[in-house]
């Protein structure tokens, strides 16, 4: 019998593996998608990503390998080994932002499943089947869609939508890094750069800078939502914690795994200490991306730990 | 021969584009462009362009760019059906799904996978080809051996924007604006007076970008605000480097920029025609004294 949902996160290098307990997890994405240079890239190193996915099987955990998120020309050999590596050691799929990746990994994998990471901008049901076409077995649909678009696309197409449900929303990526400007002024040489926690602030508002990448600044946070989303079909789940600590990883993975059991049998009881977790961890607050179709950073739900006024004005959030 | 394409956002800019010697145009239709309803042509203002252009051999482009929602794709795809009737010569899109859906709905549509598609490699090339695309739009910070790979993809038309505004994030991957604000004066729905596509920034429609990645910011290390400064950014122009994106196999030489009054696209799109015509007849292309524009030029004016 299938489990009645899977809670995933993301490990980008072996170090970050082996430091976190990844236990209240099903599953990992393993390899940074944003950069090839950041420190230890799973997804640069073969021989730690044949190990990776050695010691998830090893726990009984499944390991989804991940790809760039907008790769060039020079990028793609890289990906193909990546990719082969992955089929050898037998990783349980593949996750793609970019098509003609998708296009490739088709080409020379097409038995290998291939879930649709959240930069391949899949906004309707349309786009969502021309990669079911290709492979997709999953899907990331773009995080500016509400549960209702999302719904309407897993009608349509039928396949299953994954959800951050927790931790920082991806707004954007480059092709540059910015924060090389920084390496001699701040004597922080590349790759340490990126794993600085470092903020953009305007007046209320924060993302949080990962160099090539740009995340929401506050935290995801749909603790309140999980029986809705359930109820609405919904089964795969991710905590984005790329760029979290262990403690993160492991204390919002425990949250997440009781409340979503919790969900599951039926409760809406939300546990007080649930709540003191989530926002000890959230450095600049909570929102709820785009789900309820209002700006990303608005909070929607009676317990409220991170809405304001003026964000539910902004928003067109009435309550 | 390569094509020069350039944007016009009023039929002034149009006539401006073509007296200075485009061979094709690009323009939104109200409703249905990105960017917002000013730059958008009226049904009878295109039809006034179509009319001018095919009168001097050039072509026709329907910057239909926004990605619909669910339930407005229909209206999206019926409209197309109505361009074509107009006599349109293509459609730019920016959805992989739209690109096969208006492939197998339209077969002799010309159909041009937009900026937003985000094609960087020749991958990406050979996918948007394969859904039905006649041509991809790269981004004007690729290479010239980049783009001359790209260009070995049999059966697609390469466009390179060459004039545009390179961005703190990558056009079509960026959804910063709406993470902070959704457009409060929501526009009337499609189909009501006045009515467009309710997209969010990244689909076009009602979405505004509040060009935040062009205001101040705080630089936050730890806890310690470090500087105060804005996102890079910059205008690029390959005007000084035109023979080498030509040699590399570039089919169209497009601009950027719906937003230029009709007085800044003319001597725009003269420097470039000039550049074209110099390329073509064998000739040294003329050293332009700045490689960037003068700041009045630039979409961004600055």
């Amino acid at each position: 019998m299938a489990p009645a949902f899977e809670l995933n996160t993301t490990i980008s290098n072996l170090r970050d593996l082996t430091e976190s307990d990844l236990s209240p997890y099903d599953a990992i994405y393993l390899g940074n998608i944003t950069c090839r240079l950041y420190e230890g890239n799973l997804l640069e190193h073969l021989d730690d990503l044949r190990e990776a996915i050695a010691i998830l099987k090893g726990q009984g955990q499944k390991a989804y390998v991940s790809t760039y998120t907008t790769p060039r020309n020079n990028d793609l050999p890289q990906i193909q080994k990546v990719v082969a590596a992955a089929v050898e050691a037998g990783a349980d799929a593949v996750e793609v932002h970019n098509l003609g990746v998708l296009k490739i990994v088709h080409e020379a994998h097409p038995d290998l499943a291939v879930h649709i990471g959240g930069f391949a901008n899949v906004y309707t049901d349309v786009g969502a089947a021309v990669l079911k076409r290709y492979g997709a077995v999953r899907i990331t649909p773009n995080y500016e869609l509400s549960l209702e678009e999302i719904g309407e696309i897993q009608r349509e197409v039928g396949l299953p939508m994954e959800l951050l449900v927790h931790g920082k929303m991806p707004l954007g990526i480059s092709d540059d890094c910015w924060l090389l400007e920084y390496e001699q002024t701040w004597g922080v040489p590349c790759p340490a750069l990126c794993r600085q926690e470092l903020f953009l602030k305007q007046g209320d508002w924060a993302m949080k800078s990962i160099g090539k990448g740009v995340l929401s600044g506050k935290d995801v946070c749909l603790l309140e939502h999980l029986r809705r989303l359930m109820t609405g079909g919904h089964a795969c789940f991710r905590v984005e914690a790329a760029s979290e600590s262990p403690a993160y990883r492991l204390e919002i993975g425990r949250v997440y795994r009781e409340a979503l059991e919790a969900a599951l049998s039926g409760s809406d009881g939300l546990k007080g200490q649930w709540w003191d977790t989530i926002r000890h961890h959230a450095r600049i607050g909570l929102c709820n991306g785009f789900y309820f179709g209002t700006s990303g950073m608005a909070y929607h739900g009676v317990q409220s730990p991170g809405a304001d006024a003026a964000e539910a004005q902004r928003s067109g959030v009435g309550q | 021969m390569p094509v020069l394409l350039v944007p016009a956002g009023s039929r002034a800019a149009a006539q401006a584009a073509l007296d200075a010697g485009a061979d094709a145009i690009y323009v939104g239709l109200k409703g249905f462009s990105r960017g917002g309803s000013r730059n958008e042509l009226t049904a009878p203002e295109l039809q006034d362009v179509l009319v001018a252009a095919h009168a001097q051999g050039r072509h026709v482009q329907a910057a239909l760019n926004t990605i619909p929602r669910q339930a407005e794709r229909r209206d999206l795809v019926e409209k197309v059906g109505e361009l074509i009737g107009w006599g349109i010569d293509g459609v730019i899109v920016n959805d992989a799904g739209l690109v096969a859906e208006l492939r197998s709905r339209y077969p002799r549509l010309g159909i041009t996978a937009s900026i937003g598609c985000v094609v960087m490699n020749e991958a990406d090339v050979a996918f948007y080809r394969d859904l039905g695309a006649d041509a991809v739009v790269l981004p004007g910070t690729l290479t010239p051996d980049e783009i001359a790979a790209f260009a070995q993809v049999p059966g697609v038309v390469i466009e390179v924007m060459v004039h545009m505004v390179d961005e703190f994030i990558l056009l079509g991957r960026c959804w910063m604006p709406s993470y902070y604000q959704m457009n409060q004066a929501l526009p009337a729905p499609l189909g009501s007076s006045g009515g467009r596509l309710l997209g969010s920034v990244k689909r076009g429609g009602a979405g505004v970008c509040f060009k935040i990645c062009e205001q101040p910011w705080e630089l936050y290390r730890g806890v310690r605000c470090v500087v105060t400064r804005l996102l890079p950014s910059r205008q690029i122009s390959a005007i000084n480097h035109l023979a080498d994106l030509l040699n590399a196999g570039v089919d169209v030489i497009k601009l950027q920029g719906r937003s230029l009054a009709p007085d800044l696209v003319a001597p725009l799109v003269r420097r470039y025609r000039l550049a074209i015509d110099a390329w073509m007849a064998g000739e040294p292309l003329p050293a332009f004294a700045e490689s960037c524009l003068e700041p009045s030029w630039t979409v961004m004016r600055r």
